[in-house]
Protein backbone atom coordinates (compact mmCIF):
# COMPACT_ATOMS: atom_id res chain seq x y z
CA UNK A 1 0.00 0.00 0.00
CA UNK A 2 1.66 3.65 -0.79
CA UNK A 3 1.41 6.25 1.49
CA UNK A 4 -0.34 9.35 -0.30
CA UNK A 5 2.49 12.25 0.69
CA UNK A 6 5.29 12.34 3.22
CA UNK A 7 6.08 15.80 4.10
CA UNK A 8 8.62 16.54 1.24
CA UNK A 9 6.18 15.33 -1.40
CA UNK A 10 3.10 17.11 -0.05
CA UNK A 11 5.38 20.23 -0.24
CA UNK A 12 6.51 19.08 -3.44
CA UNK A 13 2.90 18.94 -5.13
CA UNK A 14 1.60 22.54 -2.99
CA UNK A 15 4.61 24.40 -5.17
CA UNK A 16 3.79 22.40 -8.21
CA UNK A 17 0.29 23.49 -7.99
CA UNK A 18 1.01 27.35 -6.70
CA UNK A 19 3.16 27.40 -10.31
CA UNK A 20 0.28 25.98 -11.80
CA UNK A 21 -1.82 28.22 -10.32
CA UNK A 22 0.41 31.26 -10.77
CA UNK A 23 0.75 30.70 -14.28
CA UNK A 24 -2.90 30.62 -15.18
CA UNK A 25 -4.32 33.40 -13.16
CA UNK A 26 -1.50 35.37 -12.24
CA UNK A 27 -1.15 39.00 -13.00
CA UNK A 28 -4.98 38.72 -14.18
CA UNK A 29 -7.59 41.01 -12.75
CA UNK A 30 -10.70 39.10 -11.61
CA UNK A 31 -12.76 38.72 -15.04
CA UNK A 32 -16.24 37.05 -14.56
CA UNK A 33 -16.22 36.13 -18.30
CA UNK A 34 -13.01 34.24 -18.06
CA UNK A 35 -12.98 32.60 -14.66
CA UNK A 36 -14.84 29.54 -15.62
CA UNK A 37 -12.13 29.05 -18.52
CA UNK A 38 -9.33 29.95 -15.46
CA UNK A 39 -10.63 27.09 -12.93
CA UNK A 40 -10.25 24.59 -15.74
CA UNK A 41 -7.41 25.04 -16.81
CA UNK A 42 -6.17 25.49 -13.12
CA UNK A 43 -7.93 22.03 -12.39
CA UNK A 44 -6.63 19.99 -15.80
CA UNK A 45 -2.91 21.10 -15.01
CA UNK A 46 -2.96 20.12 -11.33
CA UNK A 47 -4.54 16.73 -12.38
CA UNK A 48 -2.40 15.90 -15.02
CA UNK A 49 0.71 16.73 -12.70
CA UNK A 50 -1.17 14.30 -10.26
CA UNK A 51 -0.85 11.82 -13.39
CA UNK A 52 2.57 12.31 -13.98
CA UNK A 53 3.45 10.92 -10.16
CA UNK A 54 2.47 7.98 -11.58
CA UNK A 55 0.60 6.10 -8.06
CA UNK A 56 -2.04 3.93 -7.59
CA UNK A 57 -4.15 7.02 -6.02
CA UNK A 58 -7.64 8.09 -7.24
CA UNK A 59 -7.69 11.67 -6.86
CA UNK A 60 -10.33 14.57 -6.67
CA UNK A 61 -9.00 17.90 -7.39
CA UNK A 62 -11.08 21.33 -6.28
CA UNK A 63 -10.85 24.73 -7.36
CA UNK A 64 -12.10 27.59 -6.05
CA UNK A 65 -11.72 31.69 -7.65
CA UNK A 66 -13.86 34.19 -6.06
CA UNK A 67 -13.63 38.09 -6.43
CA UNK A 68 -11.91 39.45 -3.08
CA UNK A 69 -14.88 42.14 -1.61
CA UNK A 70 -14.28 41.96 1.43
CA UNK A 71 -16.89 38.78 1.66
CA UNK A 72 -16.00 35.84 4.02
CA UNK A 73 -16.06 32.03 3.45
CA UNK A 74 -15.22 29.25 5.37
CA UNK A 75 -14.39 25.72 3.99
CA UNK A 76 -14.36 22.29 6.29
CA UNK A 77 -14.04 18.78 4.54
CA UNK A 78 -14.94 15.64 6.66
CA UNK A 79 -13.49 12.14 5.06
CA UNK A 80 -14.28 8.88 5.79
CA UNK A 81 -11.32 7.34 4.59
CA UNK A 82 -8.21 4.86 5.48
CA UNK A 83 -5.65 7.54 7.36
CA UNK A 84 -2.40 6.22 6.60
CA UNK A 85 -2.93 6.13 2.71
CA UNK A 86 -4.88 8.72 2.12
CA UNK A 87 -4.90 12.70 2.37
CA UNK A 88 -5.48 15.83 1.27
CA UNK A 89 -3.58 19.05 0.61
CA UNK A 90 -4.84 22.90 0.37
CA UNK A 91 -3.34 25.24 -1.80
CA UNK A 92 -3.73 29.01 -1.34
CA UNK A 93 -3.16 31.99 -3.87
CA UNK A 94 -4.17 35.52 -3.87
CA UNK A 95 -3.34 38.90 -5.65
CA UNK A 96 -4.87 41.88 -5.39
CA UNK A 97 -8.38 41.29 -6.78
CA UNK A 98 -9.12 37.67 -6.22
CA UNK A 99 -8.70 34.08 -4.05
CA UNK A 100 -7.79 31.46 -5.20
CA UNK A 101 -8.35 27.96 -3.31
CA UNK A 102 -7.29 24.55 -4.64
CA UNK A 103 -8.12 21.44 -2.43
CA UNK A 104 -6.74 17.98 -3.52
CA UNK A 105 -7.37 14.63 -1.91
CA UNK A 106 -5.77 11.41 -3.21
CA UNK A 107 -6.90 8.54 -2.10
CA UNK A 108 -5.25 4.88 -2.60
CA UNK A 109 -6.40 2.02 -4.27
CA UNK B 1 -10.35 39.13 4.24
CA UNK B 2 -9.55 38.52 7.68
CA UNK B 3 -11.98 35.42 7.78
CA UNK B 4 -10.30 34.29 4.95
CA UNK B 5 -6.83 34.31 6.84
CA UNK B 6 -8.61 32.40 10.16
CA UNK B 7 -9.63 29.66 7.20
CA UNK B 8 -6.14 29.61 6.17
CA UNK B 9 -4.45 29.78 9.32
CA UNK B 10 -6.88 26.67 10.64
CA UNK B 11 -6.32 24.82 7.31
CA UNK B 12 -2.82 25.18 7.68
CA UNK B 13 -3.51 23.70 11.36
CA UNK B 14 -4.92 20.84 10.27
CA UNK B 15 -2.39 19.80 7.63
CA UNK B 16 0.51 19.56 9.97
CA UNK B 17 -1.16 17.92 12.55
CA UNK B 18 -1.91 15.14 9.97
CA UNK B 19 1.35 15.18 9.01
CA UNK B 20 2.72 14.41 12.71
CA UNK B 21 0.00 11.85 13.05
CA UNK B 22 1.61 9.58 10.06
CA UNK B 23 4.94 9.87 11.51
CA UNK B 24 3.94 8.50 13.99
CA UNK B 25 2.46 5.45 12.06
CA UNK B 26 5.61 5.11 10.74
CA UNK B 27 7.07 4.32 14.26
CA UNK B 28 4.33 2.13 15.00
CA UNK B 29 5.47 -0.10 12.27
CA UNK B 30 9.33 -0.32 13.31
CA UNK B 31 8.15 -0.36 17.33
CA UNK B 32 4.86 -1.75 18.30
CA UNK B 33 5.21 -0.75 21.47
CA UNK B 34 5.31 2.28 21.05
CA UNK B 35 2.48 4.80 22.60
CA UNK B 36 1.01 7.02 20.73
CA UNK B 37 -1.76 8.38 22.49
CA UNK B 38 -0.29 12.04 22.58
CA UNK B 39 -0.46 12.27 18.80
CA UNK B 40 -3.47 11.05 18.94
CA UNK B 41 -5.13 13.43 21.23
CA UNK B 42 -3.48 15.95 19.53
CA UNK B 43 -5.24 15.11 16.16
CA UNK B 44 -8.77 14.61 18.27
CA UNK B 45 -8.38 18.21 19.20
CA UNK B 46 -8.77 19.38 15.47
CA UNK B 47 -10.98 16.61 14.01
CA UNK B 48 -13.10 15.10 17.39
CA UNK B 49 -14.26 11.80 15.47
CA UNK B 50 -11.11 10.39 14.41
CA UNK B 51 -10.82 7.59 16.35
CA UNK B 52 -7.89 5.56 14.85
CA UNK B 53 -6.62 4.00 17.95
CA UNK B 54 -5.76 0.68 16.96
CA UNK B 55 -2.74 -0.24 16.23
CA UNK B 56 -2.20 -1.02 12.37
CA UNK B 57 -0.43 -4.73 12.17
CA UNK B 58 0.07 -6.49 8.99
CA UNK B 59 -3.19 -8.39 8.63
CA UNK B 60 -3.38 -10.87 5.78
CA UNK B 61 -7.36 -10.34 4.84
CA UNK B 62 -7.98 -13.23 2.15
CA UNK B 63 -9.19 -12.01 -1.07
CA UNK B 64 -12.86 -11.61 -1.90
CA UNK B 65 -12.28 -11.66 -5.67
CA UNK B 66 -15.05 -9.12 -6.03
CA UNK B 67 -14.86 -7.44 -9.50
CA UNK B 68 -17.31 -4.95 -8.58
CA UNK B 69 -20.09 -2.94 -5.36
CA UNK B 70 -23.04 -4.95 -4.44
CA UNK B 71 -24.51 -1.83 -3.85
CA UNK B 72 -23.97 1.61 -5.12
CA UNK B 73 -24.77 5.13 -3.84
CA UNK B 74 -27.92 6.64 -4.79
CA UNK B 75 -27.40 10.21 -6.10
CA UNK B 76 -30.95 10.63 -5.20
CA UNK B 77 -30.66 10.05 -1.69
CA UNK B 78 -27.63 11.75 -1.30
CA UNK B 79 -29.04 14.99 -2.91
CA UNK B 80 -32.04 14.49 -0.49
CA UNK B 81 -29.69 14.23 2.79
CA UNK B 82 -27.35 17.41 1.66
CA UNK B 83 -30.36 19.60 0.55
CA UNK B 84 -32.15 18.43 4.23
CA UNK B 85 -29.07 19.29 6.29
CA UNK B 86 -28.23 22.75 4.73
CA UNK B 87 -31.95 23.95 5.08
CA UNK B 88 -32.30 22.92 8.05
CA UNK B 89 -28.82 24.45 9.62
CA UNK B 90 -28.53 27.50 7.39
CA UNK B 91 -32.35 29.06 6.74
CA UNK B 92 -32.86 32.19 8.16
CA UNK B 93 -29.20 32.76 9.58
CA UNK B 94 -26.74 35.56 8.91
CA UNK B 95 -23.06 35.38 8.45
CA UNK B 96 -20.93 35.51 10.82
CA UNK B 97 -17.32 34.32 11.14
CA UNK B 98 -17.35 32.52 14.35
CA UNK B 99 -20.32 30.69 13.94
CA UNK B 100 -19.49 29.71 10.96
CA UNK B 101 -16.45 28.44 11.27
CA UNK B 102 -18.60 25.82 13.75
CA UNK B 103 -21.32 25.63 11.42
CA UNK B 104 -18.97 24.21 8.66
CA UNK B 105 -17.26 21.76 10.99
CA UNK B 106 -20.98 20.66 12.44
CA UNK B 107 -22.70 20.44 9.06
CA UNK B 108 -19.76 18.42 7.31
CA UNK B 109 -20.07 16.11 10.66
CA UNK B 110 -23.53 15.50 10.61
CA UNK B 111 -23.62 14.83 6.59
CA UNK B 112 -20.70 12.16 7.09
CA UNK B 113 -22.93 10.52 9.99
CA UNK B 114 -25.71 10.52 7.60
CA UNK B 115 -23.99 9.43 4.31
CA UNK B 116 -22.49 6.03 6.97
CA UNK B 117 -25.68 5.73 7.90
CA UNK B 118 -26.75 4.51 4.67
CA UNK B 119 -24.07 1.53 5.01
CA UNK B 120 -22.84 1.01 1.36
CA UNK B 121 -19.66 -1.09 1.94
CA UNK B 122 -16.15 -0.62 0.44
CA UNK B 123 -17.04 3.01 0.02
CA UNK B 124 -14.43 6.01 1.10
CA UNK B 125 -16.55 9.71 1.84
CA UNK B 126 -15.39 13.18 1.70
CA UNK B 127 -18.00 15.98 2.56
CA UNK B 128 -16.52 19.46 1.60
CA UNK B 129 -18.66 22.14 3.08
CA UNK B 130 -18.07 25.96 2.39
CA UNK B 131 -20.09 28.52 3.64
CA UNK B 132 -19.68 32.54 2.06
CA UNK B 133 -21.21 35.73 3.11
CA UNK B 134 -23.32 37.33 0.18
CA UNK B 135 -21.46 40.56 -0.56
CA UNK B 136 -21.77 41.53 -4.33
CA UNK B 137 -18.89 39.41 -5.22
CA UNK B 138 -18.44 36.43 -8.35
CA UNK B 139 -16.69 33.32 -7.88
CA UNK B 140 -16.59 30.27 -9.37
CA UNK B 141 -16.48 26.91 -7.77
CA UNK B 142 -15.17 23.61 -10.16
CA UNK B 143 -13.77 20.38 -9.19
CA UNK B 144 -12.52 17.33 -11.26
CA UNK B 145 -11.90 13.69 -10.44
CA UNK B 146 -9.41 11.21 -11.98
CA UNK B 147 -11.40 8.09 -10.84
CA UNK B 148 -13.40 5.17 -11.87
CA UNK B 149 -16.55 6.56 -13.56
CA UNK B 150 -18.52 3.08 -13.08
CA UNK B 151 -18.16 2.42 -9.41
CA UNK B 152 -17.52 6.24 -8.19
CA UNK B 153 -19.84 9.38 -7.51
CA UNK B 154 -19.95 12.65 -6.35
CA UNK B 155 -23.41 14.83 -5.32
CA UNK B 156 -23.36 18.58 -4.72
CA UNK B 157 -26.15 21.02 -3.66
CA UNK B 158 -26.15 24.74 -2.84
CA UNK B 159 -28.47 26.81 -0.79
CA UNK B 160 -28.94 30.36 -0.29
CA UNK B 161 -30.90 32.85 1.71
CA UNK B 162 -30.48 37.12 2.19
CA UNK B 163 -26.90 36.61 3.86
CA UNK B 164 -25.35 33.84 2.60
CA UNK B 165 -24.55 30.66 0.73
CA UNK B 166 -23.95 27.46 1.65
CA UNK B 167 -22.29 24.63 -0.83
CA UNK B 168 -21.84 20.94 0.13
CA UNK B 169 -19.98 18.79 -1.96
CA UNK B 170 -20.25 13.95 -1.19
CA UNK B 171 -17.72 12.17 -3.28
CA UNK B 172 -17.86 8.31 -3.04
CA UNK B 173 -15.01 6.65 -3.71
CA UNK B 174 -15.09 2.39 -4.40
CA UNK B 175 -12.48 1.03 -2.46
CA UNK B 176 -11.22 -1.90 -5.13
Amino acid sequence: MDYYETEEDSALVSSDFKTAVEGVVGGNVYQHSRVKQWNSSVIEQCLSQLNKLGKPFKYIVNCIIMQKTGAGLQTACACFWDNSTDGCCAVKWENESMHCIVNVFGMAI
Amino acid sequence: MSDLRKEKLQKKDKRIVKLAVEGSHGARGKDTTFRTKDSISTVSCIDELHHDDNARIGVAIENTYQMGPDKRFSVAALTDILQDVLTSYLQEERYEVEWSQKMTKTICEVIRARVKDLLIPRYKIIILVHIGQLNGQSMQMDSRCLWDTSNDTSVSYSFKNRYLYGVATVYAIYVE
